[in-house]
């Protein structure tokens, strides 16, 4: 314990450390995105996070990530229909946007390689801590994405879909959304595809005074790539923002949700499921700051585990000095359905308020006997029986979003990852 | 409860200097040289006529604990410890081992009679009681007196008298110093000596592995029922040392022992590091409860001074159907570093964790505790209370985890936080894994300050507030107060009190 190495770089280090000579000709950026590229390779170099770092306890990445794929210039992602009907699709294909973008009332799309070569998004490239090896591997390598703004007061009548989408190879995409004052959104982003890919997604989000959001996370990744994705937000005076998290699928996925509330009155809601099967590991981390008075934030994760799949939550709530009357609840709810599956969690309150209302439950455990007993004394059979209670559990949590067209359209994600697993 | 309005009467006696065993004693001490190197190891060795197996298991220690990084990952600050300016040895000149209370030196009874502790078991025995009300609050007032309890006190670095062997000598319950244990019982010292707490487990562990110079060695056959409560009691009294003792207890199938721990320390401006290793075995149906009183001196109302207390806490169910419960009341300490763990190795065993953190002033505690379940049907309770008030920081850090071949493993954890004034801070840090499906786990956490309805409701009955809070937060801390002996009980209430006082308003 404590005993001091010099590590020896990974395969997996030195292949991301030789692909930033190699693409560095082609990564878009003026002096200052350059910069901060290099600051960002350093800190690779620094050898990737292992358990040793708090915050990648349960997510060895120096360990688990054991293979990094070459780039693929000719890897071409099949085109997907979006979530809901009818809306707005902005694609990303193979870490490149499109040139033909829709045009939305109030809305205003811009490519982001263009912000990149400009210099306008480099304030954004900043990683927000020592341990945040996404932001650096995506600040190092970010090509393309998406940079939205949503005029002031604007409430587009139909979901606006970010998809990233990858057919092997490495993607790095970076979508960011600003939304007005008063605005009102549904924003969906997708991250799918087919191959063995390494993906690194960070999006970023800014919620002007009022703004009211509901973003969706549908991460639907193959059974055999990385993904390693970030959520970022900062939610002004009034706004209001729920985050729906649902993964079902990857290899080794990270996902991190990092909210920060500015203004008073601001609220946040978190919602996620994780389908976990097959030899997976999983991992939801949240770090959430109540940085000003009254403001209020409830989360809520339910997990499944299948298979060998391992998942992990780790959600810390810090609840600044200055942040009276904070209000913040989180809860963690996950069914281990395997012996060979495993699920660790830890969630953190860090209080310096006193005038505070903060609380946490986490439970695992299996099935409910009494449950499954009540149903199969009516004559149904101990499968569908247990299937009905396992997503029920998870539905419950999809239930409370109040738009019923993407209540119904992630239902039917759902229905389908227990066809495939169950 | 009668006790609060006891404890606000106490609180009201103490002048502003509220850590009444402060003072500090002029006892003729036998010291080794500052420092630390394996010749000091060799020492402390010689001085405590140690076989030569122990000072080889000593020095490997030492070899590692070099290699060795402090911990960093807790939430407590203080400035770099230099290990080279401490003592490692410091003990009472008397002659060695008394034999009897007459060989004491009488300068350091009138230390423990000051501090409360019976070390004369005849006046105890002869029912000698102080039953009077108005006796209850002068300082001197003994926590112990109404039950009969043997008493190991350690001053500084070695034990200086242990009460009650012959009695307990009868029943076959071995309780005696350690230093005395690795002469006489070697073959159990042996054997169970760093069996739970390894040598190369943490950076103080190891420290304390190197140098570690007295403590208590409890020793209970199989289906013996231990006659009476066990206690053993720490004083940390000369300057610049460090105080390591290591504290094993065995209770072989069948069991039962009950065992208190005190600690106290005399006020100075420098900070002492107080770095102990406890290690407990229950075997088949024992049963272990271990008890502390934590009430080392805090440091004063501007954070200066007061005992790093560095402490590793382990109890191991290594038999079936066994069990281990820890309960402790956290009043003292400038930092605070413990996590009190059970490892419920036996089928069918079960550990327990009762814990009160009560910080005030520039204190900072980071404490809690370890359930590892490896054997079917094991279940763990953990309660946690934490009360911050002033410019404390109180964290509590617990890991639950199940093994795969832990079947049924059973886990409730309650963590509640209370904060008093908002320049506290309060946080909490469960990890939770869950390797087997049968296993089941709740977690639930709250914090908050005092309710206003709750405060209302109290003083509108006529209470003022200071008594409203005292009531408010006694029953806060009721669930954990239940577990304790009830000697300490009384005491640990009047504890909390003192340590919140000045704390409203």
């Amino acid at each position: 314990m404590n005993i001091h190495t010099t590590p020896q770089r990974t395969p997996a280090e030195t292949a991301l450390i030789d692909a930033f000579s190699d693409r560095l000709s082609l990564l878009p950026g003026d002096g200052t995105v350059m910069l901060k590229r290099d600051d960002a390779i350093e800190a690779i170099k620094s050898g990737l996070p292992t358990r040793r770092i708090e915050s990648w306890h349960y997510t060895d990445l120096r360990r688990l990530l054991t293979t990094v794929p070459d780039f693929d210039p000719a890897a071409a992602p099949k085109a997907i229909a979006p979530v809901v009907e009818g809306s707005a699709v902005l694609p990303v294909l193979n870490g490149v946007s499109s040139t033909k973008l829709p045009e939305i009332e109030g809305i205003a799309v811009q490519r982001l390689s263009e912000k990149l070569a400009d210099g306008s998004i480099a304030p954004g490239l900043d990683p927000y801590g020592a341990d945040d090896a996404i932001g650096a591997l995506n600040t190092a390598f970010v090509a393309d994405g998406y940079f939205v703004d949503i005029a002031d007061g604007t409430e587009p009548d139909k979901p606006i879909e970010l998809q990233n989408l990858q057919a092997g190879g490495q993607t790095h995409v970076r979508l960011s959304v600003r939304v007005g004052a008063g605005a009102k959104a549904v924003i969906v982003e997708r991250q799918a595809g087919e191959g063995a890919a390494l993906v690194s997604s960070v999006s970023q989000l800014l919620l002007e005074e009022g703004a009211e959001v509901t973003w969706l996370i549908v991460q639907e990744q193959p059974d055999t790539a990385t993904h390693l994705a970030q959520f970022k937000a900062h939610l002004g005076k009034d706004a209001k923002l729920t985050l729906f998290v649902m993964n079902a699928g990857g290899k080794l996925v990270r996902q991190e949700v990092v909210v920060r509330t500015t203004g008073e009155g601001a609220d946040f809601t978190l919602r996620g499921i994780n389908l976990l099967a097959g030899d997976t590991h999983t991992d939801v981390t949240m770090v959430l700051d109540h940085a000003v008075p009254h403001t209020a934030s409830t989360e809520v994760i339910r997990n499944v585990v299948t298979g060998r799949a391992r998942g992990v939550f780790q959600g810390r709530i810090n609840v600044h000095q200055y942040a009276q009357k904070t209000n913040a609840k989180m809860a963690c709810n996950t069914l281990l359905l395997s012996d060979d599956g495993e699920f660790s969690t830890k969630p953190e309150l860090e209080i310096f308020a006193d005038d505070v209302v903060c609380g946490h439950g986490a439970t695992v455990t299996e099935i409910d006997h009494s449950h499954l007993f009540y149903l199969m004394a009516r004559g149904i059979d101990e499968k569908t029986a247990r299937g009905l209670l396992v997503k029920a559990f998870v539905a419950e949590v999809i239930e409370e979003l109040d738009d019923e067209a993407i209540v119904e359209a992630l239902e039917t994600r759902l229905d389908g990852w227990f066809a495939a697993h169950g | 409860m009668p006790a609060v309005q006891d404890t606000i009467d106490r609180v009201r006696k103490i002048d502003v200097d509220q850590y009444k065993y402060g003072f500090q004693t002029e006892i003729a001490m036998d010291k080794a040289p500052k420092g630390l190197s394996e010749d000091i190891i060799r020492f402390i060795s010689a001085k405590k006529d140690e076989p030569s197996w122990m000072l080889e298991w000593r020095l490997e220690a030492y070899r590692r604990w070099v290699t060795l990084d402090e911990p960093k990952w807790a939430r407590v600050h203080y400035p770099k410890i230099d290990f080279q300016d401490l003592y490692y040895y410091a003990a009472p000149k008397s002659t060695p081992g008394p034999t009897s209370l007459s060989d004491v030196d009488p300068e350091l009874l009138r230390v423990y009679e000051k501090l409360g502790i019976p070390l004369r078991e005849q006046e105890i025995l002869a029912g000698v009681q102080k039953t009077d009300a108005s006796e209850l609050e002068e300082p001197s007032d003994n926590v112990y007196k109404s039950g009969r309890v043997a008493v190991d006190a350690v001053f500084d670095s070695v034990s200086v008298v242990t009460t009650f062997k012959k009695e307990l000598a009868q029943a076959g319950v071995i309780f005696c110093s350690i230093s005395e244990a690795i002469r006489e019982h070697p073959e159990l010292v042996k054997k169970y000596l760093g069996s739970v707490v390894p040598t190369s487990d943490n950076f103080y562990a190891t420290l304390n592995s190197a140098v570690f110079t007295d403590g208590s060695f409890v020793f209970v056959p199989k289906g013996v029922r231990c006659p009476m409560e066990l206690s053993t009691y720490f004083r940390m009294n000369e300057k610049n040392t460090g105080q390591f003792e290591r504290t094993l207890i065995i209770a072989e199938e069948g069991a039962y022992v009950s065992y208190l721990e005190g600690c106290t320390a005399p006020q100075r401006d420098e900070n002492q590091l107080h770095a102990a290793v406890v290690e407990l075995i229950a075997l088949d149906d024992a049963e272990i409860k271990y008890s502390t009183v934590q009430n080392w001196y805090p440091g004063d109302a501007e954070g200066k001074g007061g005992i790093y207390n560095f402490v590793t806490k382990r109890g191991d169910c290594r038999g079936h159907r066994s069990k281990i419960s820890w309960t402790q009341v956290e009043t003292g300490s400038a930092i605070t570093w413990k996590y009190p763990s059970c490892i419920l190795r036996g089928d069918d065993s079960s550990g327990e964790f009762y814990s009160i953190a009560v910080s005030n002033g520039y204190q900072q505690v980071d404490s809690g505790t370890k359930m590892i379940h490896l054997g079917k049907n094991t279940s763990s309770r953990i309660i946690s209370k934490g009360i911050a008030a002033g410019f404390s920081q109180n964290t509590y850090r617990g890991q639950v985890s199940a093994h795969r071949k832990a079947t049924n493993a059973r886990n409730f954890t309650n963590c509640d936080s209370l904060l008093i004034g908002d320049q506290c801070g309060a946080h909490t840090v469960p990890y939770m894994e869950a390797k087997n499906a049968t296993a089941q786990f709740e977690h639930e956490a709250t914090t908050s300050k005092i309710s206003e309805d709750q405060k209302f409701y109290v003083m509108q009955r006529g209470i003022p507030e200071e008594e409203a809070i005292a009531l408010i937060v006694n029953g806060f801390v009721k669930d954990v107060i239940q577990q304790l002996p009830m000697e300490f009980a009384v005491e640990a209430q009047k504890l909390i009190g003192i340590s919140l006082e000045g704390s409203v308003g």
